[in-house]
């Protein structure tokens, strides 16, 4: 084994410890922070972190830049809340059922759309937000303006009712847990080296024999249900929802994080969201009462710094100072013609090169 | 190998392509000229299945393809190198070559095609593991073709490789398409507007001129040709 292999697996294992370690932390949290305010924060950052990753399936790996986000999370809201509050069903087959009718919502407008290409398709996904936010607003099956709001009770695991913060929490955790692995996997998988392709070169990629329009398609309805579960989650947990949910700056709020950490990276809104939201938070409390709408300014000019001096984001400074692309080292070193008589040599004792 | 019969294509309502008739024959390199608009490119993206031919026939190895998807073309062994490089640049030059190999059937000999490309390309090994846009761009087209090599192409296109690189590079580019059609018995397309370098390293040529076949022949014909020197070879 040459030490590149191994330096690359000893990597590998302080990556995944470093990891096993934060989520420990994470899991301990509640047991040892009570403050409701502080656990509220948290609840915040994972499911904005969360509705982040399923932006940055779109707009970071697959280069598709939406703004509509906050509309597949509201329309998620409100599937699932319907359905709760009309048929009476269950929340967990609720959120599942709201997932899927986003998904194919989001599927089928964007099918046509995906001719467009840039900023057209961005435009698309403005309007797109905003009409589903007017035609909620003008629906009376859909609450109007009023919005709907879930049965408060008893804390119960099967209706995901709890009067204490602990449970979301957990369970906000857990969805970005499944959520993160879901990303590594697609990232990894045939699809994640397809969406890359396009981000980089639509014309290149279907020249090489992948088809854009299907794998765009794909981004955007594995993106739209993971929004359409964030929009679940948030229901539940603050038991409303009316059509400001689907208003543009929350569809803006969902692309920060993963700009922030470092769209392409899967681990990019995580780590923006670690950063941004209890920074939102923190100049909310500390500055908005001395004048109001400072705490916007100084949010606005730390998101403009991190634009302006690392347009790759946190993570994009991180890689680029160290580069970790890994591949085979042997193949490598040797000399090239050396190599074609090896692979030629085990090609005629029959074993696999 | 490749016989296309009667071809038309075009987008939307404006017709590039009329009645066009060529045929690539395995070990054969066959150069398709003419000048800027004349319908080369058109040609290309029918053939690869990217623009549907309105009439005609494109049947490779006996097989009508004129209906057929891109992803079906490629995987029955059409590689084509686009016009302009066409190289993915954040990704590396090794990233770029794995992309070649997208499709299930020519995943499983992967390494064996890169060793080949690599034998061709000795420059694209040693700058492996760099992001591809750092290439210059004579190593930018060579990883074009490479990449189409991992392809494992039976009829390799290749679509102005001349664009904007220096003569020597161009040759070297051409010279291992040649030799690929000499000794592996592959077919080459060879879609040019540098009709000197093009004549001389092609087997026969044809000339498009507004969207038709304006000449056609062995690249000795048509470099003798009078109306070729006077248009194209400025004689």
């Amino acid at each position: 084994m040459s030490e590149n292999v191994k330096a690359v697996r000893a990597y590998r294992r302080n990556v995944a410890l470093a990891l096993g370690l934060l989520l420990l932390v994470f899991v301990l949290i509640p047991v040892f922070v009570k403050s409701p305010y502080i656990l509220n924060i948290f609840v915040l950052v994972f499911y904005m972190s969360t509705l982040s990753m399923a932006w940055n399936l779109l707009g970071g790996m697959t280069g598709q830049n939406s703004l509509g986000h906050a509309a597949y999370m509201g329309l998620g809201a409100y599937a699932s809340c319907l359905l709760i509050t009309k048929a009476g069903a269950n929340p967990w087959l609720s959120a599942i059922f709201g997932m899927i009718v986003v998904g194919l919502v989001a599927g089928v407008i964007f099918y046509p759309c995906f001719i467009l290409r840039g900023p057209y398709f961005t435009l698309v996904s403005i309007a797109f937000g905003e009409a589903m936010r007017q035609f909620i607003i003008n629906s009376t099956f859909f609450g109007r303006a009023s919005g709907v709001g879930l049965p408060f009770g008893r804390d119960s695991w099967l209706d995901f009712r709890f009067g204490s913060k602990v449970p979301y929490y957990y369970v906000g955790l857990a969805m970005v847990l499944l959520i993160y692995l879901l990303m590594k996997k697609i990232e990894r998988s045939r699809m994640g080296y397809a969406l890359r392709t396009i981000r980089e070169d639509e014309d290149a990629a279907a020249a090489i024999g992948i088809n854009p329009t299907k794998y765009k398609i794909m981004a955007v309805v594995v993106s739209a249900m993971v929004a359409a579960l964030v929009g679940f989650f948030y229901a539940s947990y603050i038991r409303y929802i009316d059509p400001d949910l689907m208003v543009q700056a929350k569809s803006t709020e969902s692309v920060l994080p993963a700009v922030v950490g470092g769209a392409a990276y899967v681990e990019g809104p995580l780590v923006g969201g670690l950063i941004m939201i209890p920074l939102s938070e923190f100049l909310r409390a500390r500055y908005s009462a001395m004048l109001p709408g400072i705490n916007m300014l100084l949010y606005a000019i730390a998101l403009l710094a991190v634009i302006r001096f690392r347009p790759t984001g946190i993570l994009g400074w991180y890689m680029h100072s160290k580069t970790k692309k890994f591949v085979d080292e042997k193949l490598l070193r040797k000399p090239p013609v050396e190599v074609f008589e090896a692979v030629e040599l085990q090609k005629h004792s029959g074993k696999e090169a | 190998m490749l016989k296309v019969e009667g071809l038309r294509a075009g987008y939307g309502a404006i017709n590039i392509l009329w009645d066009i008739s060529f045929n690539v024959d395995a070990g054969e390199v066959v150069a398709i000229l003419g000048s800027n608009g004349a319908g080369k490119t058109t040609m290309v993206r029918a053939v690869t299945g990217m623009v549907r031919p309105t009439a005609g026939s494109i049947q490779f190895e006996g097989e009508e393809l004129a209906k057929k998807s891109s992803r079906y073309i490629l995987d029955k062994g059409i590689v084509q190198v686009p016009e302009g490089r066409q190289i993915f640049t954040e990704m590396t030059v090794l990233e770029n070559l794995e992309m070649g190999a997208f499709n299930k059937a020519t995943r499983a000999a992967f390494s064996q095609n890169l060793a080949v490309a690599y034998r061709h390309f000795p420059k694209l090994q040693e700058r492996a593991r760099q992001a591809a846009g750092t290439l210059s761009g004579g190593e930018q087209q060579m990883l074009a073709v490479a990449r189409a090599l991992i392809g494992m192409p039976r009829l390799l296109i290749l679509d102005e490789p001349s664009l904007g690189l220096a003569p020597n590079i161009v040759d070297d580019i051409l010279d291992v398409a040649s030799g690929m059609a000499k000794r592996d018995g592959i077919a080459v397309l060879l879609v040019e507007q540098d009709i000197t370098k093009a004549l001389a390293c092609a087997d026969r040529g044809y000339v498009i001129e507004n969207g038709r076949i304006a000449l056609s022949g062995t690249a000795e014909a048509l470099s003798a040709n009078e109306h070729v020197k006077k248009a194209y070879l400025g004689i």
